[in-house]
């Protein structure tokens, strides 16, 4: 087990490395960094703010520069090192990033971790929500279609599951949104945050346009797995003993079937995550997502470089405590 | 004797009658998938003979009144600018489809030699291999799509090829596990005897069989690819052009679902119908395959 | 040796029938069991495999699938146990009447500490709270001959041994004190050497308790000094029935007779040749209309493949359902027959060898 942590630690490290340097030298590479921060003004030629430097020319009209023109541009090449190369530029970014200095944005000069700060734990709520609706509708759904397996019920469930998961998020938003807060004015229609109570309603939607798709999932895996620990001995053995059905399904039988359900909980994470920027689109909701759209729209390197990475190491770190997860629920694997 | 010994014995009553299951699922691929393959050949008909058929011109200004409802006129009403949301959304399917394929095709051809080679040739190769799909895959999805739309543009052609991207670690993943399972097969180790080529022997004799499990991957993944373009486009970050991503997220501001609902939701259950279609066949083909695996 | 008076009786079995549709044909598991069991006796159940004896079992502890088609009485102290099982009674089974599986390594939870698997049982029928349910299994551990039981109640079944898990399984059907405890092969899955234990342990038990006993198990030898009466089943039916020394003694059915000479006995030298029986268990769906062991048996008459032979003798005494049953003259008869011809009527070929009756 011990060897076993250490090697997934190992993974992890590795994984966060080239996630994060995969996400800053795609941004960095491609199109100049230094047009984002000062504009028009990149465009002059290293040699001439050289020359001025050594004194050769003056930065007045006379030369095609405005006064002070060069210096905004090494200063800003200065605070953003982006005289450095790449990878150098990579291991600053990162040992700030490491002490939770996330740099500032190209364009409005916000701080990057005041941002975070904010957004995140929106989408996290959302994120949690959605997953809670997901294992709340999938739990009893499973059991029931299981207990009675190609039954009516189970039957009508299978066809259910399989039309709930080809709605594609997006459209299920749509939907939801057209009828319940649009027709029926259940829900409101614009996010708001005065207590928990006003964004609980405010996430429910959202929530369940995330969740619905991934209770099927949840639902076909833990039926199938439940169908398997039915047929066990010590269901039996429960059975004799005398316990009800009910008590059987959820005391015995269901932890040894979850599973399949925790190994694609953690990729089902991810799914969500990019499901969330979705629906943060569609429900107007301050999350990461629509911060990261935002910034990818108006073209800002540094906070699109931290959204992501924190979003992809957040993903990465659920998936290691899922894969720990499976100690909890099954003994044996504890111990050997 | 043996036969009956299967069903008895220790079970629990939910399961006693899974054996008349198995019996009936037989080795048919079923109405259904021939249903769903009939829908799937008629839109690509539809988009394709689309420019003989008289639609009207989806970027066509008041084709009709603006904001109807459906009508003779108009099958799918039209939108708050009077264009005709059927023929967008017949036109629209062409970038959706054309994205779906192109995405799958890609994921399939560097995805699947990947796998193939790491499966075939394991250690090392393995190892890094691995790895790639490893920290592709620890990307949220539409993370890594919107990363890679970012940075470049937003033509069909990188678009594509970024979904394209997104399959190449589930569909490496598969080939790489089934190339594993039949490189250990008699007819790849005959094959070895003899002194076949590597290449060879990869190509001629387990391309054929790892491209079963992947036909099925490939109709689902298909379905995954184009619902991704749609979420890009919820994101104004897919295509320059109108998809059904584009349509619906062009439909789905609050007054235009208020007063004309169709403009989005006629493209959704046109979509809900397509990617329907496609799950199913796609399950079915891993069905039918499923139990011809076992006849290998 | 119990007899079974009526006021005495705790399990009456009549006409048990049981029957499984399937899309191969109707299983006709159980055909017509009857038997009775007095209070604080040991019945033995012995047959081979197929030939009934779990579902007999599962029938009495309402764990048949829903698909099962049940005929028959089964009353068990005075209540019609299958009234109560479409009532959907509760805290009857697992508190008065209980079973032990066959196989300790799949019978317990496997995600569940097993003092927590004990104390289930005991907080769920008898409403005792956590700690005291605790405390008492792990009374119940000592109480069945665990070692250490403090320290098992808080371990995983993967942590013990299979003979300890058997215990631990034991102790669970034991902790509501019942008065029936079914062991459906409670030894077949654990070592030669834990075997004796166990069936020591369970006899034990039994007397310390009052409880009565159905000791399910493919092995005469098990039964024979453990069980006040012992019940050979063949294809679903009851063949013969009598108290152990009888039937070791003077058996009657052939297919018990030939069971007795698939084992090793200690009344006779060591080299003595074990027979197999010949032939192949019975077919269960669509049996022909006669004696379902005719076509393996050495006694086989012609009548034997025109009806079945009803089960009959001294009721509580020595009871067998066979037209030539061994041992008496009209077996005797019937074999040598059969003898002279080399074959008998469902075509078996015989031969002198081992006809020591
Ligand atoms: N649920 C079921 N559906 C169909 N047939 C069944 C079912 N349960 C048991 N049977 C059949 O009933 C017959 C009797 O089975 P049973 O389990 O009682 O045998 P057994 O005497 O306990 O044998 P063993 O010694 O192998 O445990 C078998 O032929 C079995 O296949
Ligand atoms: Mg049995």
């Amino acid at each position: 087990m011990k060897q076993f942590i250490l090697r997934r630690v190992a993974q992890l490290v590795l994984v966060v490395f080239s996630v994060t340097f995969l996400t800053f030298a795609s941004l960095n590479l491609v199109g100049d960094p230094l047009f984002n921060i000062v504009g028009v003004l990149s465009g002059i030629p290293d040699e001439q703010c050289e020359a001025v430097a050594r004194g050769e020319i003056e930065d007045t009209q006379s030369s095609g520069l405005n006064v002070g023109d060069c210096a905004l541009i090494a200063q800003a090449k200065e605070q953003n090192n982006l005289d450095k190369n790449v990878a150098e530029r990579y291991g600053i970014w990162l040992s700030d990033m490491a002490s939770g200095d996330f740099g500032t944005s190209f364009v409005n000069g916000d701080e990057i971790s005041d941002i975070v700060k904010e957004r995140l734990p929106v989408t996290i709520r959302l994120i949690v929500l959605a997953q809670i609706v997901a294992l709340g509708i999938a739990i009893p759904w499973g059991v029931a279609s299981a207990y009675r397996a190609n039954r009516g019920f189970d039957k009508a469930s299978t066809v259910g599951s399989f039309g709930l998961l080809s709605i594609p998020n997006f459209a299920l938003g749509v939907i939801l949104l057209y009828f319940f807060t649009l027709r029926w004015q259940i829900f409101p229609s614009r996010y708001e945050n005065a207590g928990w109570w006003s964004e609980l309603k405010a996430l429910t939607l959202p929530a369940f346009t995330l969740g619905l798709g991934l209770a099927a999932t949840y639902q076909r895996l833990l039926r199938t797995d439940l169908i398997t620990t039915l047929q066990d001995d010590f269901i039996h053995m429960a059975r004799a003993k005398g316990m009800s059905d009910r008590h059987i399904m959820y005391r015995h039988a269901l932890r040894p079937s979850m599973f399949s359900v925790i190994t694609v909980f953690g990729v089902n994470t991810g799914a969500l995550i990019g499901g969330a920027l979705v629906v943060e689109q569609i429900f107007s909701i301050p999350g990461v997502g629509t911060e990261l759209v935002e910034a990818v729209l108006r073209n800002d390197p540094p906070v699109v470089i931290s959204l992501i990475s924190v979003v992809a190491i957040g993903f990465v770190l659920i998936n290691f405590f899922v894969d720990l997860m499976y100690g909890y629920l099954d003994p044996r694997v504890r111990t050997s | 004797m043996s036969e009956i010994e299967t069903t008895g014995e220790s079970r629990l009553e939910a399961i006693s009658m899974d054996d008349d299951v198995v019996d009936a699922v037989k080795k048919k691929l079923g109405v259904g998938f021939w249903i769903a393959v009939g829908w799937l050949g008629l839109l690509v008909a539809t988009v394709v003979l689309a420019p003989l058929l008289p639609f009207d011109d989806p970027d066509k200004l008041a084709s009709g009144p603006a904001r109807t409802g459906p009508s003779m006129d108009n099958w799918f009403g039209t939108d708050a600018l009077g264009r005709d949301v059927f023929a967008r959304t017949v036109y629209g399917a062409r970038v959706s489809l054309v994205v779906g394929f192109i995405a799958i095709a890609f994921g399939m051809v560097v995805g699947g030699s990947l796998g193939m080679i790491a499966g075939y040739f394991r250690g090392r190769v393995d190892q890094v291999i691995s790895f790639l799909f490893f920290t592709l895959l620890s990307f949220p999805g539409l993370i890594l799509a919107l990363l890679i739309t970012s940075t470049f543009d937003r033509t069909l052609r990188t678009v594509s090829l970024t979904l394209g991207v997104l399959a190449v670690a589930p569909v490496g993943r598969l080939a790489r596990a089934a190339t594993l399972v039949f490189a250990e097969r008699e007819f790849v180790q005959a094959a070895r005897v003899i002194g076949a080529k590597h290449f060879r022997i990869l190509t001629r004799e387990l391309l054929p069989v790892v491209l079963i499990p992947m036909a099925a991957l490939a109709l689902l993944g298909m379905g995954v690819a184009i619902v991704a373009e749609g979420g890009l486009a919820f994101l104004q970050l897919s295509v320059e052009d109108i998809s059904w991503g584009v349509i619906i997220n062009d439909g789905r501001g609050i007054r235009d679902l208020q007063e004309n609902p169709h403009v989005a939701l006629m493209p959704i259950g046109v979509m809900f119908l397509t990617i329907l279609a496609l799950n199913f066949a796609g399950d079915r083909v891993r069905e039918y395959f499923d139990v011809r695996e076992t006849a290998f | 040796m119990a007899e079974a008076s009526a006021a005495n009786t705790q399990l009456l079995v009549r006409d048990l029938t049981v029957r499984f549709p399937t899309t191969r044909g109707t299983v006709q598991a159980v055909n017509g069991v009857t038997f009775d069991l007095a209070r604080g006796a040991s019945l033995g159940i012995v047959g081979e495999s197929g030939s009934g004896k779990s579902v007999t079992a599962k029938t009495l502890m309402n764990l048949l699938p829903r698909t099962a088609e049940v005929a028959g009485d089964v009353i068990f102290e005075g209540e019609d146990v299958r009234r109560l099982a479409s009532e959907g009674r509760e805290h009857f089974w697992g508190v008065k009447m209980t079973m032990v599986f066959q196989d300790p390594m799949t019978s317990l939870n496997p995600v569940k500490k097993c003092g927590e698997q004990i104390a289930e049982t005991l907080r769920y029928h008898l409403k005792r709270d956590r700690k005291t349910a605790l405390a008492e299994a792990e009374d119940l551990l000592a109480q069945v001959g665990i070692p250490e039981p403090g320290k098992r109640v808080d371990q995983y079944p993967h942590e013990l041994s299979g003979g300890l898990r058997q215990r631990v399984v034991i102790a669970m059907a034991l902790a509501c004190e019942p008065s029936l405890l079914i062991a459906d092969e409670p030894t077949t899955a654990v070592d030669v050497t834990v075997q004796k234990h166990l069936l020591d342990l369970l006899d034990k038990l039994r007397e310390d308790r009052g409880m009565s006993m159905i000791l399910i198990t493919h092995d005469l030898g098990v039964a024979r000094g453990r069980c006040d009466e012992i019940a050979v089943m063949y294809a679903g039916r009851l063949v013969e029935r009598s108290a152990p020394e009888t039937l070791f003694s003077d058996s009657r059915h052939p297919y018990t007779d030939a069971l007795l000479r698939s084992i090793p006995r200690i009344d006779q030298p060591s080299h003595t040749r074990l027979e197999p029986i010949p032939g192949r268990p019975p077919e269960l769906i669509n049996p022909p209309e006669q004696c379902a062991y005719a076509p393996r048996c050495r006694f086989a008459r012609s009548d034997c493949l025109e009806s079945i032979p009803d089960i009959s003798g001294v009721a509580g005494m020595h009871e067998f359902a066979c037209f030539h049953p061994a041992n008496t003259d009209r077996g005797r008869e019937a074999l040598a027959a059969n003898l002279a011809q080399g074959c008998t009527v469902a075509g078996l070929e015989i031969s002198g060898a081992g006809a020591s009756s």
